[in-house]
């Protein structure tokens, strides 16, 4: 048993930290709030140019070819930073989508240009009043000929504004589909919607619009499976980000408490504060130790069935409960605007209820537990 | 990063479960004692423990010239793991912070009596540092003792000494400086626990078992028995804490009580419906599962600080300890709940689910996050060492 990162992760470490402090500041995260585009394209071509946006990605596609793991690492940066990039759904559940089940026209393709910076892929996945099971794709995906016609409505889709493609869970007669969509072919409508933690999310209408057969990646009826599969990678990575925001919200509240007094002395000696923050860095730290465990079974090409919804439902969790522990602790300047905390508490919220939401993965869990 | 143990390790852990799989013994493992079966408190328990020191595991990570292997605390900390998980008694206070202590800072008189004894089994000890006055404040302990000619004279209350009325000796702390700092006027003492002046009263507890307060008498005490170097003693008891980590709170019970749980919730029906598909159900037990895999890399991370070296895992051993106990606790009563009404039942009848298991552990581990340093203590210690606030008492 060993804890410790190799160089090479420590390195990837610490320049995800130093880029993100030196492009990604407080300023540019309020400003990207609620902003179209949601993401700063000097930011994005950095991370690009680092090899952040490609790391998952193999090196015969250009990309860095590493491992769960070392994303893992990225996130908790991309979570403290609160960085407002298209990373998870361009470079995480797009990639490993066309990495899991498409042809190697739709790898070659797409993946050099995710790499450098040029392309975004996003999932188009959750319906109005549906549900986050494969029951809840009901988006219509009619053949006819050797096209698929699609109708209906997704919403929550990140950074539609900016996609070069989606990639559409449909259902056919077959099952459920995944389908590259090109957002401006006719019949799609983008329409933004501002969503709790400001990110850029969309609703997009598609109404009779055709695309080949060839734009769907896998067989016919496994888009379910490829896209289930993806996404426990994707609930590591949600999750360290979870531990990332967590982390330096509660580092920003323990200075503060340093130096912040009432009745003459800091907040911090206080038992009733300082008892909640050292649960804070409890949960914290071990949430962190589970990440890095399942991440490290991934890499290790063990199932994560478990450990993967585990981590997100701790997390997730974790980030709820610190950041609503850090508000009471700076008190009533915590509901303003002006101080950062209130962003890391939206943020937290967004994300325990996104990408599988809290129910959802104690069922994950609980099937696996129960059910074998 | 690597979560798995070396091969090494793992050799071990394979050894230790194939023996103690051979060598079960119901009277000598009882899982429904629960955290009383690291006790060897009966003649049964005690020629276990023979049987253990006969494998060579006792004091395996003392230096080689007191019969110890010189290896890493992590074997240690596997063998208390499967000990535990077994229900058997657990090596503790002889091996650990006693042991430890007195090749540290014991004279060579104290080493020849004692050290050969710990490593074959053929001494328990009680420990005595809590009083009617010192609780969560260990270092306000009270207990005096007078210099007298040719040792010391003690006299006063110890409060929770678990091994009072089983243990052969007992390691206690006792004021023999009460005009210096209180930290600072602390001595140990060793004394055989048949001392005449010695008064053990039972303390019943809401568990299986029982606790003990011990009043002393003119309980003279020779200079041979004193512990190092007066008024050292809140030091080294602190820093045998630090020492000893590997070894002060299993996770195996409650693992071991969650695969019970989990079993049971799988075949259990409730008007005719399978348990397991009631969704209050389900949740619980996601949430139990989730949080012991939360526990179980806590404990990875103080066991890898331990293995670096350098600084004891204080914080690391602090935050597994606050957040292993209160899970404890939780599952043993959201067990209850799944459970339903019959959970009631008193442990140990046929007529309640899983014999009542969960009954007698609910009682069993409220104690967990009081014993062995506070939940609130553990707080402090992070919120002090691991965050850097000031002191808040």
């Amino acid at each position: 048993m060993d804890l410790e990162f190799t160089e090479e992760q420590q390195m990837i470490k610490d320049m995800t930290r130093a880029l993100l402090d030196e492009h990604c500041p407080i300023e540019v995260v309020r400003e990207m709030e609620d902003d179209p585009k949601g993401y700063p394209v000097g930011l994005w071509k950095q991370m690009a140019e680092a090899g952040l946006v490609g790391i998952l990605i193999p090196e015969r596609h250009g990309g860095g070819g590493l491992g769960l793991l070392e994303a893992a690492l990225v996130y908790e940066e991309l979570g403290r930073a609160m960085a407002p990039t298209p990373h998870f759904v361009s470079a995480v559940l797009g990639p490993g989508i066309l990495l899991e089940a498409g042809s190697d026209a739709q790898q070659e393709a797409w993946l050099p240009k995710i790499v450098a910076g040029d392309a975004i892929l996003t999932p188009a996945w959750l319906e109005p009043d549906r549900g986050f099971g494969p029951e809840g794709v009901a988006l219509a995906a009619k053949k006819e000929g050797d096209d698929y016609l699609l109708s209906g409505v997704k919403r929550h889709v990140n950074y539609a504004s900016s996609a070069d493609r989606l990639l559409v869970l449909a259902r056919s007669d077959d099952g459920i589909e995944l389908l590259m969509v090109d957002p401006s072919s006719e019949g799609v409508t983008l329409k933004q919607i501002c969503s709790q933690s400001g990110e850029a999310h969309y609703r997009v209408e598609l109404r009779d619009v055709r695309v080949p057969a060839n734009a769907r990646i896998g067989a016919a009826g496994t888009g379910w499976d490829t896209f289930g599969k993806v996404l426990h990678d994707g609930l590591v990575l949600q999750a360290a980000q979870a531990i990332g925001g967590a982390d330096r919200c509660l580092e920003n509240t323990v200075e503060y408490a340093k130096v912040r007094k009432q009745f003459d002395k800091p907040l911090g000696a206080f038992q009733a504060l300082a008892h909640y923050m050292a649960d804070a860095s409890t949960h914290i730290d071990g949430g962190r130790a589970l990440v890095h465990e399942a991440a490290w079974n991934r890499a290790r090409g063990r199932s994560i069935t478990r450990f993967a919804p585990m981590a997100k439902l701790f997390a997730c969790n974790t980030y709820q409960d610190v950041t609503r522990a850090c508000a009471q602790i700076w008190g009533g300047v915590a509901f303003t605007i002006e101080y950062d905390t209130q962003m890391y508490f939206r943020r937290a919220k967004e994300m325990q209820l996104s990408w599988w939401d809290t129910p959802y993965l104690e069922e994950l869990v609980a099937a696996d537990v129960l059910d074998s | 990063m690597d979560f798995d143990f070396s091969p090494e390790e793992q050799e071990f852990f394979d050894e230790v479960e194939q023996w103690l799989v051979q060598n079960h013994d119901p009277v000598v493992m009882d899982p429904t004692r629960e955290n009383f079966t690291q006790l060897a408190d009966t003649p049964e328990r005690r020629a276990f423990m023979k049987k253990l020191a006969g494998k060579g595991w006792l004091g395996m990570s003392w230096p080689k010239e007191y019969g110890g292997q010189e290896i890493e605390g992590v074997y240690e900390f596997i063998l208390n793991e499967a000990l535990s998980r077994h229900a058997a008694p657990q090596i503790g206070k002889g091996v650990g912070i006693i042991g430890k202590t007195l090749i540290r800072h014991g004279s060579d008189f104290l080493k020849a009596e004692f050290l050969p004894k710990i490593l074959t089994a053929e001494v328990e000890f009680a420990v005595g540092y809590s009083e009617p006055e010192a609780g969560s404040d260990a270092a306000n302990m009270q207990l005096k003792a007078e210099k007298v000619d040719g040792g010391w004279k003690l006299n006063g209350q110890k409060m929770w000494t678990t091994s009072a009325h089983f243990a052969d000796w007992y390691w206690v702390g006792a004021r023999t400086d009460p005009d210096l700092p209180k930290h600072d006027g602390i001595s140990l003492f060793l004394i055989p626990m048949d001392h005449e002046g010695l008064e053990i009263q039972s303390l019943p507890t809401i568990g299986k078992d029982t606790t003990n307060q011990v009043f002393f008498t003119d309980v003279f005490v020779p200079d041979e028995y004193l512990v190092g170097k007066r008024g050292q003693g809140f030091q080294m008891i602190s820093e045998a804490l630090d020492l000893e980590r590997f070894t002060l709170f299993t996770l195996s019970p409650i693992s071991e009580r969650t695969r019970v749980l989990i079993d049971w919730a799988k075949t259990a029906t409730r008007d005719d419906k399978p348990i397991r598909e009631d969704p209050d159900t389900r949740r619980l037990i996601a949430n139990i599962v989730t949080d012991t895999a939360v526990a179980k890399a806590l404990s990875t991370r103080f066991v890898c600080a331990a293995k670096a070296g350098g600084k004891p895992p204080t914080i690391q051993s602090s935050q597994y300890k606050l957040f292993t106990t209160t899970l404890s606790q939780r599952v043993c009563d959201e067990a209850l709940d799944i459970t339903g009404v019959a959970g009631t039942i008193r442990e140990g009848q046929d007529e309640a689910p899983i014999r009542g298991r969960f009954e007698g552990a609910y009682r069993a581990t409220m104690n967990e996050t009081v014993g062995g340093g506070s939940s609130e203590i553990q707080k402090n210690i992070i919120a002090r060492r691991h965050l850097g606030l000031p002191k808040n008492f």
